[in-house]
């Protein structure tokens, strides 16, 4: 008797096309990688008062602008936030007010999207050196000039606002960065007496106690610096 | 300022690919598609992978999805970053976020040059708000899903096809754990309709996520003490 044979296995699948590899491969997921020294800061999306408290019954500190007087976006670093029972939203924020910067509260709508900078920039009056830290790390310093006895730089805790280029005036030298400190002393100068941190047509005087408060570098470290330097880097001056 | 995602696509490369399937473009958007492809096949040659022949449209899709991963993933990144969420919706925005950032990591690696800028986002505190992050995460997630589905059928090579294929299921996962945590049935219907570019960019814009950015330099002679 002849032996039967097993009939062949059904193979759909030997019918089908191998499926296409990936174009490319999707990686692993990205944890977020932390920064003990990050900041937070936001522009304002409409002119503001800072309040004492997170809630609208808390006296006016403070109001804040739309615009800095270099006509850029008024931004303020955020420290905290508060939810009040009916849901609302404050943020805690630093605001440059005098005699010096000030915190204070205002509604989270009031404010654009976060930004993040992991940068500090210190400024020691004692040592007239400007350090510059990021992630921790110091990435950068050079010698300063500071305010004279009569216009002292203020010390504090303020933060980087603006950058200004090409404005064709040798005193500031090429590059000025605007900060939230203010003149304690200047008070009647134009548009605020803001403490700038700017190039000089005088790096002889450097470093010194020389300026009306603004903190002045060789222009060659301003430029330096602006390579490095995000806005809203807090600035301790101490 | 709020602006459209519309706005971003200024020289129209990614709505003209998605419309005009197969039909005549325009100059500009053939310089940069010519680019573009060119950038994706030299990318994707350079993987273990087979080397696709990679059309306009298929770049196009592309950005488009990168420009859905950009907003999914600065989102989440956000909240993670505001520690202001609790219990299961923390949770989830530390699982969703890193899949998603990786998800932009690799659109920005196969489109090269030709990728789409990152957009600037306002959450507008939906990242800081309980309710309101978990109404948004499944509203994005949704609108994923249907994105990916609408796109997929037009896509030329089989190779990105896979690629989106296996994105979609994992954005519908996100979808189904987002509704869950909302209270929505996570899939209440037989089939799933997609949405088309149009749409999809109308409820983002909608929301008004998207902004410029803040102006921070300035060109006027400063005026601070000296």
């Amino acid at each position: 008797m002849p032996a039967v044979e097993p009939a062949a296995a059904p193979k759909p699948a030997a019918a089908l096309p191998a499926a296409p590899p990936p174009a490319f491969a999707i990686p692993r997921p990205l944890p977020l990688v932390g920064s003990t020294d990050a900041t937070r800061w936001a522009p304002l999306l409409r002119a503001v008062a800072v309040r004492s408290g997170p809630t609208e019954q808390a006296p006016v500190i403070e109001t804040l602008g739309l615009k800095t007087p270099e006509g850029t976006s008024n931004l303020v670093p955020v420290l905290d936030r508060h939810q009040d029972r009916r849901g609302t939203l404050w943020l805690r924020v630093r605001a440059p007010a005098l005699p010096d910067n000030v915190e204070g509260w205002v509604p989270r709508a009031a404010l654009g999207g976060y930004n993040l900078v992991h940068t500090r920039l210190v400024v020691d009056l004692e040592q007239l050196q400007a350090t510059l830290f990021s992630r921790g790390e110091r990435v950068y310093d050079a010698p300063i000039g500071v305010g004279k006895a009569d216009s002292p730089t203020p010390r504090g805790e303020f933060y980087i606002r603006n950058e200004l280029r090409a404005y064709g005036s040798s005193f500031y030298g090429p590059i000025a960065f605007g900060t939230s400190a203010r003149s304690r002393v200047l008070t009647d100068w134009p548009a605020g007496g803001f403490v700038g941190i700017h190039g000089t047509d005088r790096p002889d005087l450097l470093p010194g106690r020389v300026s009306h408060g603004c903190i002045r570098l060789r222009n060659a470290d301003i430029v330096r610096l602006a390579r490095l330097l995000p806005i809203g880097t807090p600035l301790t001056i101490q | 300022m709020t602006l459209t995602l519309t706005d971003l696509d200024r020289d129209g490369a990614i709505r003209e690919a998605l419309e005009n399937v197969g039909g005549d473009s325009r100059a500009g958007f053939l310089r940069k598609a010519t680019v573009g492809s060119a950038a994706l096949v030299g990318a994707i040659a350079a993987t273990p992978t087979a080397a696709a022949a990679t059309s306009r449209r298929d770049v196009a899709i592309l950005n488009y999805a990168l420009t859905l991963e950009y907003l999914q993933a600065a989102f989440y990144t956000e909240a993670e970053r505001e520690g202001a969420l609790r219990g299961k919706a923390a949770r989830a925005a530390g699982v969703v976020g890193p899949v998603e950032r990786a998800h932009v990591i690799a659109f920005r690696k196969a489109l090269g040059k030709a990728a789409v800028k990152r957009p600037t986002f306002n959450f507008q505190g939906t990242t800081e708000d309980q309710g309101r992050f978990l109404e948004t995460a499944v509203a994005f997630e949704d609108l994923a899903v249907a994105a990916y589905k609408a796109q997929a059928p037009r896509i030329q090579s089989p190779a990105i096809l896979a690629v989106a294929v296996s994105i979609h299921s994992v954005e519908a996962r996100h979808a189904a754990w987002m509704r869950r945590l909302v209270g929505i049935l996570p899939a209440a219907s037989p089939f799933d309709d997609g949405i088309d570019r149009a749409e999809a960019f109308r409820i983002v814009d909608a929301t008004g996520f998207v902004t410029t950015s803040a102006t921070t330099r300035a060109k006027g002679k400063p005026r601070f003490t000296g």
